[in-house]
């Protein structure tokens, strides 16, 4: 307890003697951190959304109007294909029925068409937009099959989008880690280089490696910390009001965006917890270094 | 703790012999003197006691232990049973004379009030409490020396290394700081201390070994200079 109140006071020197170095390192990793967090969110909504429209992706296979087929073996053969998750058998008096349900008080217009034209169809989901392609291949090779349809133009879209953001994420995550390393890694060194008399004083009186090395781990764990403290203040801050105004704007996306407060809290300690954890990290392995360096006997 | 040295030559680099095939045993309670020119190889015989260096050839033991053989966490420990005085003081310039006292014992998770009161015996012992609270460039050559050497024994260690603590001082405060390293070797703690001072080394008659070019050329009990 007694060395714990030392430490503590050491690293609290350390800190306000290089005040000056440690805000250029707080706000920089602060900046870092933020832009990986926004990142990290921006693609994780996009890919939140396209699991949303994914989950609702169909496609409509009309087959022949011949009634000699054999509905039930053709769908077990379409529900056999690679890409298909789940078929549904729709009747032409189910479409049509449908149909009318759709239309409302514009139903009757129907009526005029005399007999049901709608064919046998199946509703066919799949997993994900990609495999929409080549679903839509074989069905079309299939004589059974008269007519294809689908609208998957905007998923594919919005999936090349998600697919390129998770690349930038995953870009810019290893640019801010490496750039935050970087800068706690030069903090830390320049404490430990303009402190160096010292410390080899220090350990030559019988201080132990320990307790010279933990006020500077300490104090690059802190400014990374305090950093990512401040990249969370700033997400929270810029994101529920960008979410707002998206929502706002384009009603269509309201359930799809991360908006729960609880998720977004979470990631913040997340992001705080990461933050210290690579400032503890960076100073420990600069640290080790230069105390190895210095106390190596000759 | 007895000192032997064995067969210890220490060689710097590229080619410099500062310590020849040296071999010696110090009791516990001796007060040794090391006498030889500059560059003789003084400071390198007490920089491998206090294991800063480590001998190219032959065995520096402590306490019967191989000072090379002593594992890396375990030096700390070490270190606080050795009060140093080194040639250039080595104090913290950032730190007050009470400030470079206290943290010795603050590295052992000494209580604060245990410091205190340690530190005030210890500033006393060599007569600078009324400067305490100054920064070690404010004070003179002789005053750093001896807030080095209340320093070394702020940790009441066992064996007691001053390189060349009357080095710069004039012969009356060279005087007073010898009856301080005495009254330190009184109290059973054994002193090994270089010096180029004749007029010290003879007024007090204690066991000399001499070294020249690295090698030791006399080891005499009650010598002169
Ligand atoms: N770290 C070092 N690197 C290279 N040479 C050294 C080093 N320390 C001492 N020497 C050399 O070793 C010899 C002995 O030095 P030293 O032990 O300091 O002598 P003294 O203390 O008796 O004046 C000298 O020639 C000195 O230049
Ligand atoms: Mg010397």
């Amino acid at each position: 307890m007694t060395a714990l109140k030392y430490i503590l006071r050491d690293t609290w020197r350390l800190i306000v003697n290089h005040w000056v170095l440690g805000l250029l390192t707080l706000i920089t990793a602060g900046v870092m951190l933020w832009i990986l967090g926004i990142t990290t969110l921006f693609s994780l909504n996009l890919e939140h959304l396209l699991s949303r429209l994914e989950s609702e992706l169909a496609v409509q296979a009309y087959l022949h109007k011949d009634s000699t087929l054999d509905i039930e073996e053709i769908a077990q053969r379409i529900q056999d294909l690679e890409y298909v998750y789940s078929i549904k058998i729709y009747s032409p008096s189910d479409s049509l029925a449908k149909l009318q349900e759709k239309m409302g008080s514009q139903s009757r217009a129907l009526d005029i068409l005399g007999d049901n034209p709608i064919p046998y169809n199946f509703e066919i989901h799949v997993r994900r937009a990609e495999d929409i392609d080549p679903l839509v291949d074989s069905l079309k090779a299939m004589p059974e099959v008269e007519d294809v349809v689908y609208a998957g133009m905007v998923v594919k879209r919005i999936s090349a989008l998600s697919r390129i953001s998770s690349r930038v994420a995953v870009i810019m995550f290893v640019l801010a880690v490496i750039i935050t390393a970087l800068v706690v890694y030069n903090t830390i060194h320049i404490s430990l280089y303009s402190r160096r008399e010292e410390i080899a004083i220090m350990y030559l009186v019988g201080a132990t490696r320990a307790y010279i090395a933990t006020p500077f781990v300490l104090e690059g764990t802190l400014l990374a910390l305090i950093g990512a403290i401040i990249a969370a203040g700033g997400i929270v801050g810029a994101y529920f009001p960008g979410m707002d105004m998206i929502q706002a704007n384009m009603p269509l996306l309201k359930s799809s965006l991360l908006t729960d407060k609880a998720i977004i809290w979470r990631f913040c300690g997340l992001l705080a917890g990461f933050g210290a954890t690579l400032g503890w990290v960076c100073s420990y392995l600069v640290v080790s270094r230069f105390i190895n360096s210095i106390t190596r006997p000759e | 703790m007895n000192i032997n040295f064995s067969g210890v030559t220490k060689i710097f680099d590229p080619d410099i012999v500062a310590l020849s095939n040296v071999s010696f045993n110090i009791e516990q309670g001796e007060f040794v003197y090391i006498i030889g020119q500059t560059g003789s190889g003084k400071s390198t015989l007490l920089r491998l006691i206090t294991r800063e260096l480590l001998p190219t050839s032959g065995v520096a033991a402590v306490g019967g232990f191989d000072l090379r053989r002593m594992r890396k966490s375990d030096v700390p420990y070490y270190r606080r049973d050795v009060g140093l005085v080194a040639q250039d003081f080595k104090l913290i310039p950032s730190l007050t004379v009470y400030e470079n006292i206290a943290f010795v014992m603050e590295a052992m998770s000494v209580p604060k009030k245990i410091v205190a009161e340690r530190a005030h015996d210890v500033i006393n012992q060599v007569g600078l409490w009324r400067r305490k609270n100054m920064k070690p460039s404010q004070l003179s050559g002789g005053e750093q020396q001896r807030v080095a050497i209340a320093r070394a024994l702020a940790n009441s260690p066992s064996l007691f290394i001053a390189d060349e603590p009357t080095g710069n001082l004039d012969f009356h405060t060279a005087a007073e700081v010898m009856k301080i390293l005495f009254a330190i070797n009184a109290s059973g703690v054994t002193v090994v201390m270089s010096t180029h001072n004749q007029a010290i080394v003879n007024s007090s008659r204690q066991r000399v070994i001499e070294l020249e070019s690295g090698r030791l050329i006399r080891d005499e009990k009650g010598g002169t200079y």
